[in-house]
């Protein structure tokens, strides 16, 4: 680069305070930033990226302390200009981070904080001035009808609509450089595509280099002029991102280029079809769940959110059966209902030959020591004050076993098949990382010695490593036990890899179901094409996500339209999805899709329609 | 829209609080003993007389039987006689009974009209030396939590809430009234006469309030949004005042419906040591004179004014915090 850096990093580390002394987070990182470039920064959870971003933007409160080096912006290093001209400086320097939902203050409108921001920073400009700025911009980054936005509060934002604000909120003041620190972490992959495709839009528009720190190779390879990888804290390599992927020179790099999931590619993970006979263990028949909520500002009327509708599905013993959507399609609603947490308003689950709405008491313990569930949150799922032992034995106290050198030795038998140490038997869950905390959850599954598990996206909280050791015991568990997994989730590579049937959700409806091999290669839902094209993955995509991913958020499901649930956001709707509400047809030998574009769609309405 | 039919649900529901109230003080005024014909009769009337009264009041009908009969003029907005107090004047204790005709006794409301003005204002002033108080000491406190301006908080609560407020009373009458001069504190002659007792109120609101604010403050203060406003490059003065005070307000607001509702308590003593004419001073007569159409009335009337408060209090909270449903 010949042009002068907007911000140089020399060696840079900042220091965790503790009461043995402290250590480093970041340790000695140095880099440069030109005008216009966009540096992304890869690394693991843990491997401090998080706190070299913000120390990029002066933001390292105690216990953290900046140890030594310097951050030069415009020929000053930023950790010594006093207080009152860095909040100054704020205009030129922006960054957006990943928790966009509690950015902002929830009693205010998000528009009026914005406009807030830039009068702090940008006197000269008038409040009229300010607010048409700031619902430009909101309409620049496609959020619909935004001079009513504007006035709308936090709440009423989506995640995703939430992080499109703060953007608009760090390029409201124009800045020369923005650190965006994992921005698409907590999105939807729909969404967190649209977002990733705004800010390269955007931040060419405005001139601002970019610093753009995450946990995703593919994300940083499709818009990084530069790589660097962070690992414990330092930079292992620094490289552009073809020559980082083809020719890795340290070690860290290669493991993380081999963590990335693998979806169409010959090395791919080959889930075989299990042959389904017999009959299933859980069949889900015609299955719908609302909810009633009263409406804000009304006496005593109530609007109905339909969670789930008319879902109908076989489970087969053995089977590895997945459920995929996005947030807010009903995947949690259903797992509830398939765990008999709540009963359907009609419909019905069986399992093993009995309606499970049917039992009470005994027989629903029995029920219950048969299908286990494996809750999401490694950390508020285990009671912080018991010990694991205990935590594990529990169900067999629950389920009558008396003995306490029986559940002991129990307890210890599974505590060793998921890879726990016996000393831990009377150790508080307290110091255990997030991995070692979901093994303690499927070993309290587990130790009733279950039929199925329910896994409720019980890998998300974990990173590429830690996940793919519990995959590899959960298949050891599966060979060893016979068991069924029904995962809920919304990583489709996760899904990819283990999972032999997938039913895709959407709005609370079953749109496609198909075995692994089909729903990856030749999707039969426009859905399912829009979830593919937007894994994050180095291959080239079978779906473009130009063709497949359309903008807009999934319609409240307060307020369904009629017709198709997707129509509204599907590139290839046309009339008779928005009159007709299309089922569950086949497509082919290996699966079932909603939508009338599938060939065996019969063109008349197959239900004679309210006549 | 929302706002009427928000109002609609919440006085509905006010409405039968106030019946129950009602309803629980009528039983039990004639349940506990004390009779007041023998009261307004005086000790040394004969037994005979005494009933002849009580059964032309109707006090030895059924206990529902008289409260229909009350109910029916409440809502028809009479709250009947006090027993014991003339319309002309001062409480007659036992001995005036015998020749005055039912008609020159005051009424409920005439009575409860001139003193509720008093004690509104006498609240109002406590709650507003009470909430500056409160962020006098709380602001701090909550802005440096373990730091000296918290413990102090602690302090200064941990003795407010130690003083009795009859000694307190005392106290403070005996030093500004007495040995200083600077206020005047018996009885009721202007405005000046509110001060001393409304401190004596807002000393006892206040440690609740404090630890509320400093506790809820510091908490607010740990929010992503205040530290990611100095990122977002707003002023330290524009995060406190506009931001956190805003957000840990809600709580406090909250809490005070229900102080509010406890002040009602404490005017009780306040006003007896510092013969302030207001609801309390009339409220300790009327039970010592077991004066029951007087009870009920300040039983319903402070009743609503618990409910108004807190409509009041969950539409604030709800214009400020827009995610609370109202």
């Amino acid at each position: 680069m010949t042009s002068l850096p907007i911000l140089s990093v020399r060696d840079l580390t900042v220091r965790l305070r503790t009461e043995e002394g402290g250590r480093n987070i970041v340790s000695d990182v140095s880099f440069d930033l030109a005008p216009r470039e966009i540096v992304g920064i890869i690394g693991a959870s843990g491997s401090g990226k998080s706190v070299l971003s913000r120390a990029l933007v002066n933001w390292i409160d105690p216990p953290l302390e900046i140890a030594s080096g310097s951050v030069t912006y415009k020929n000053e290093n930023i950790f010594t200009i006093p207080p009152r001209r860095m909040r100054a400086l704020r205009k030129e320097i922006a960054y957006v981070g990943a928790n966009p939902q509690g950015a902002l203050d929830p009693t205010l409108p998000v528009g009026r904080q914005i406009v807030e921001k830039i009068q702090a920073l940008v006197p000269e400009l008038s409040r009229a001035e300010a607010e048409r700025r700031v619902i430009e911009l909101l309409a620049a980054v496609r959020i619909p009808s935004p001079a009513s936005r504007f006035h709308e509060y936090p709440s009423q934002f989506s995640g995703g609509m939430m992080q499109r604000a703060l953007i608009v909120d760090a390029l409201a003041t124009n800045p020369a450089f923005l650190v965006a620190d994992n921005v698409t972490q907590p999105l939807d992959v729909t969404i967190a595509a649209q977002v990733m495709r705004l800010m390269r839009e955007l931040t060419e528009r405005f001139d601002t280099a970019v610093v753009f720190v995450s946990s995703s190779l593919p994300i940083l390879n499709d818009s990084a002029d530069q790589i660097l990888v962070l690992a414990d804290g330092r930079i292992v390599e620094r490289q552009v991102p073809e020559r980082l992927l083809h020719s890795p020179q340290h070690p860290y790099t290669t493991q993380l280029i081999s963590e990335i999931p693998q979806i169409w590619t010959d090395t791919a993970p080959v889930v075989p079809k299990i042959p389904r006979q017999g009959t299933p263990l859980i069949s889900i028949k015609n299955a719908s769940r609302s909810y009633h909520v009263r409406k804000r500002g009304t006496f005593a009327s109530y609007s109905e959110v339909r969670a789930v509708r008319d879902v109908s599905f076989d489970v087969f013993p053995g089977e590895n059966f997945g459920i995929v959507g996005e947030s807010g399609c009903g995947k949690s609603t259903l797992m509830r209902l398939l765990s008999r947490l709540e009963m359907p308003d009609s419909g019905s689950v069986i399992c093993g030959g009995q309606d499970i709405s049917r039992l009470w008491r005994a027989d629903l313990l029995k029920f219950r020591k048969d299908f286990q569930l494996v809750l999401q949150d490694p950390f508020n799922s285990l009671p912080p004050r018991t010990p694991i032992g205990e935590i594990i034995g529990g169900p067999l106290r629950v389920h009558g076993i008396r003995s306490a050198d029986q559940r002991r030795k129990q307890v210890l038998a599974v505590m060793e098949e998921v890879g726990l140490a016996s000393s831990l038997f009377d150790e508080l869950p307290l110091g255990l990382s997030a991995g070692q905390r979901q093994r303690v959850n499927v070993a309290r599954a587990l130790v009733l010695d279950p039929k199925v598990l329910i896994m409720d996206e019980t890998l998300s909280a974990l990173d590429q490593t830690e996940q793919f050791k519990l995959l590899k015991l959960f298949s050891d568990l599966q060979a060893k036990h016979g068991l069924t997994y029904i995962f809920i989730s919304h990583d489709m590579a996760m899904v990819r890899r283990v999972c032999n049937r997938i039913a895709v959700m959407y709005l609370g409806e079953v749109v496609e179901i198909a075995d692994n091999t089909k729903l990856f290669f030749e999707p039969g839902h426009p859905y399912t094409k829009a979830l593919l094209s937007a894994i994050p993955t180095l291959e080239t995509r079978r779906y473009d996500p130009e063709e497949c991913l359309l903008d807009g958020e999934p319609p409240s499901p307060i307020d369904l339209p009629p017709g198709c649930g997707f129509a509204s956001r599907c590139p290839k709707a046309f009339g008779r999805c928005r009159v007709e509400t299309p089922v569950l047809m086949p497509d082919g030998p290996d699966g079932e899709a909603a939508c009338f574009l599938v060939p065996s769609y019969p063109p008349q309405p197959v239900t004679a329609a309210a006549a | 829209m929302a706002l009427l039919s928000f109002l609609a649900r919440r006085i509905s529901q006010g409405v039968v609080i106030i019946f129950l109230v009602t309803l629980l003080i009528f039983t039990l005024l004639r349940v506990v003993p004390g009779d007041p014909v023998r009261l307004m009769a005086g000790g040394m009337a004969p037994e005979a007389l005494i009933e002849e009264i009580a059964k032309e009041m109707g006090l030895r009908d059924p206990i529902l039987v008289q409260f229909g009969r009350y109910m029916t003029g409440v809502v028809q907005g009479d709250f009947g006689q006090s027993f014991t107090r003339p319309a002309s004047g001062a409480s007659t204790g036992g001995t005036g009974f015998g020749d005055s005709s039912r008609g020159d006794r005051a009424d409920v409301l005439t009575l409860i009209g001139d003193t509720l003005p008093m004690t509104l204002q006498l609240a109002a002033l406590a709650v507003v030396f009470a909430l500056i108080i409160t962020f006098l000491i709380g602001t701090p406190a909550g802005l440096a939590p373990n730091r000296w301006p918290d413990r102090l908080a602690f302090y200064v609560s941990s003795i407010f809430v130690s003083l009795p407020n009859f000694w307190l009373g005392i106290v403070l009458a005996l030093l500004f009234s007495v040995k200083l001069g600077w206020l005047p504190a018996i009885g009721y002659k202007g405005f000046a006469y509110t001060i001393l007792p409304a401190i004596v109120l807002a000393i006892e609101l206040s440690p609740v309030l404090i630890r509320n604010l400093s506790g809820s403050l510091s908490a607010v203060m740990q929010s992503p949004f205040i530290s990611f406003g100095r990122v977002r490059g707003l002023g330290r003065r524009r995060i406190v005042y506009g931001h956190a005070l805003r957000n840990a307000s809600v709580p406090l607001l909250n809490l005070l419906g229900i102080q509010i509702s406890g002040l009602l308590g404490g005017v009780l003593v306040v006003e007896f040591i510092f013969d302030y004419p207001g609801l309390g001073l009339l409220t300790i007569n009327a039970v010592l004179q077991r004066d029951f159409p007087l009870i009920q009335g300040i039983a319903i009337i402070t009743s609503a004014i618990f409910v108004l408060i807190n409509i009041v209090v969950d539409l604030i909270a709800s214009t400020i915090d827009p995610r609370l449903e109202y």
